[in-house]
């Protein structure tokens, strides 16, 4: 049983964003700009942790993006991942999330033995969370998404609890199976020196859309348009600072702001 | 082509506040594409919901009542959903974007090639197409987004638009039989714990927010004692949740949850920006913060500055004398 964990190279928590001329850049001037996805990070851990104490024979790191995505991958060797694959072509590039989800189901069948498929809840930049259903219905694998705990897995089937807007759910299912995993699964480690030595070291191979098979994705085939983006207009009004001679005075006058707002 | 259709989430034979909004959104937008409003309801015994659905201003209702369809499995009600729409070709399906919005959104887009707009805050209609504004970048930007021809997708961001108002309208509902039997449904449920009636972060019209000058986990106390005469939900500041003085599910920001409520108060929050891209679309926002330099003060519409362990108490207070 092979497990594969699907990592996205996204702008970090702490970035600052410009937009000119309706192109998105970012810097962050206290760190790397670009990080693997935070919410995916919990998924690199349980992907590890299938190889450690589940059986899975492989870890292995998927990614799709451009070159510059080695790194995430590289990130995601250091931690424990066995192997990596980048996805990457001219082709594939500004693919919406159904033609990424047409080349990473392409590419995990090309991988060949999975039946644990990963990911986090959603990425930070698009923050859609549609990715692992997608991929799930282009492989016919069952998709189970916002997994907060793997209780069992085993004998062609895998227990897992769920987070859902409706509360907890305990459900069972066949295997393959597409997770979708949320911070409470557990706490993702840091790489081990000697990851980072090996991660520098590791040559990634990367795949093209030819050597997937994919011809139905990028920009050209996305159905969604996107391209309009643009900085938050800043919150209107000042800001009023409420003083008093004493917090009580300063706490009625502000509860009658509160009121006067008709939010109480 | 068949008009807009909206999904009817439901839990114990009631609508989802959500799907109350998407009902809402919805009836707008199937008003100006001049195009009748189909409410799509799935459950077991199910047909108060579709009752209410009418009630809140769907023209018709189409849906599955079986046993099958309880609990709302996808493998269960995203067949039906394709099915339906195969055969009757809406122009616009709009969900609310909940776990389960969210999931059949992506699931009914993978199955019928279609676009989605996900987790729209205002939207429009501009020549039959449904424009939307969502937030990116975890709230950091905005894009204007559409989907460029073809069934259009659109997943609502909870809490941006009103909810249906009941019109005591009613009807008469369409029910189509269930697509997938339950021996051909892989995945089962085995255990289920509901919220309790507990207010959710996301669903909650007033939160009152702790971050790091609450200094420790028994700092959060007072919060809980406003939030309790208010009837707020509890967040937190990403620090206070790693210090552990509280557990994640509090959590608001990049990497927790992001809520827009009538009434944000943020107390020992400095407004991190990983913080304020998870609040900053509240509708009122109250800093109280020892720190006059702190950033929340540049987002919030009232601020005290002052110790939070004198203020909070004394909101508490004032807060018991005028709502009793």
């Amino acid at each position: 049983m092979k497990a594969v964990v699907c990592v996205k190279q996204t702008p970090s928590t702490t970035a600052v964003f410009s937009v000119t001329n309706g192109s998105v850049s970012w810097d962050d001037p206290g760190g790397k700009p670009n990080v693997v996805n935070p919410w995916d990070e919990y998924a690199v851990e349980e992907c590890i942790r299938l190889k450690e104490n589940h059986g899975a024979t492989d870890a292995i790191a998927l990614s799709m993006g451009d070159a510059s995505s080695d790194e995430a991958l590289k990130t995601c060797l250091a931690m424990g991942c066995t192997d990596a694959v980048l996805v990457s072509d001219a082709t594939l590039s500004g693919s919406d999330t159904l033609g990424t989800a047409k080349a990473l189901a392409a590419a995990i069948e090309k991988i060949g033995g999975v039946e644990v498929a990963l990911f986090g809840k959603q990425a930070i930049d698009g923050d859609s969370g549609h990715t692992p259903v997608q991929v799930a219905r282009k492989l016919g694998w069952t998709p189970l998404t916002y997994v907060s705990a793997i209780k069992a897995i085993g004998g062609g089937s895998i227990t897992v609890e769920r987070l859902t807007d409706d509360g907890k759910e305990t459900v069972t299912t066949k295997l393959p199976v597409v997770l979708s995993v949320i911070k409470e699964i557990n706490e993702p480690r840091y790489p081990s020196f000697m990851g980072i030595r090996k991660a520098s070291k590791a040559v990634i191979p990367t795949w093209t859309a030819a050597d997937i098979g994919v011809s139905d994705a990028g920009a050209a085939t996305a159905k969604t348009d996107w391209s309009n983006v643009y900085p938050i207009p800043p919150r209107e009004g000042e800001t009023e600072i409420i003083t008093g001679d004493t917090v009580e005075e300063q706490v009625r006058k502000l509860v009658d702001k509160l009121f006067e707002e008709k939010v109480i | 082509m068949s008009g807009v259709w909206v999904f009817v989430e439901n839990r114990d034979g009631a609508i989802n506040m959500i799907s109350r909004e998407a009902i809402g959104a919805a009836r707008l937008v199937a008003n100006d594409l001049g195009k009748p409003l189909t409410g799509l309801v799935f459950g077991q015994s199910v047909a108060g919901v579709a009752a209410e659905a009418f009630s809140l201003g769907v023209d018709a209702v189409v849906g599955t009542d079986d046993a099958t369809m309880a609990g709302g499995r996808l493998e269960a009600i995203g067949p039906v959903m394709v099915k339906l729409a195969q055969e009757r070709q809406p122009d616009v399906i709009i969900l609310g974007a909940s776990t389960r919005g969210r999931d059949l959104a992506a699931w009914l887009g993978a199955d019928l090639e279609a676009g989605i707009v996900a987790e729209a805050i205002e939207i429009k209609v501009d020549d039959s197409t449904v424009k939307a504004v969502r937030p990116v970048y975890t709230g950091k930007l905005l894009c204007q987004t559409f989907v460029k021809g073809g069934l259009q997708i659109v997943t609502l961001r909870s809490r941006a638009f009103a909810q249906a108002a009941p019109t005591g309208k009613t009807g008469t509902p369409e029910w189509v039989p269930a697509v997938v039997g339950e021996d051909a449904i892989p995945t089962k449920v085995v255990g289920f714990e509901g919220k309790g009636g507990k207010v959710s972060l996301g669903d909650a019209s007033k939160i009152v927010s702790g971050g790091r000058g609450v200094g420790g986990p028994e700092g959060f106390e007072p919060l809980r004692d406003l939030a309790g005469v208010l009837g707020a939900a509890l967040g937190a500041s990403r620090a206070t949740v790693d210090a552990g003085w509280i557990p994640y599910e509090h959590q608001v920001g990049q990497t927790g949850k992001t809520v827009s409520p009538d009434l944000y108060i943020a107390c020992g929050i400095s407004g991190a920006i990983q913080h304020q891209a998870g609040m900053r679309s509240s509708k009122i926002i109250v800093a109280v913060n020892k720190d006059p330099e702190a950033p929340i003060f540049k987002l919030a519409q009232y601020g005290i500055v002052g110790d939070l362990f004198a203020v909070v108490p004394a909101l508490t207070n004032e807060f018991k004398k005028r709502l009793n």
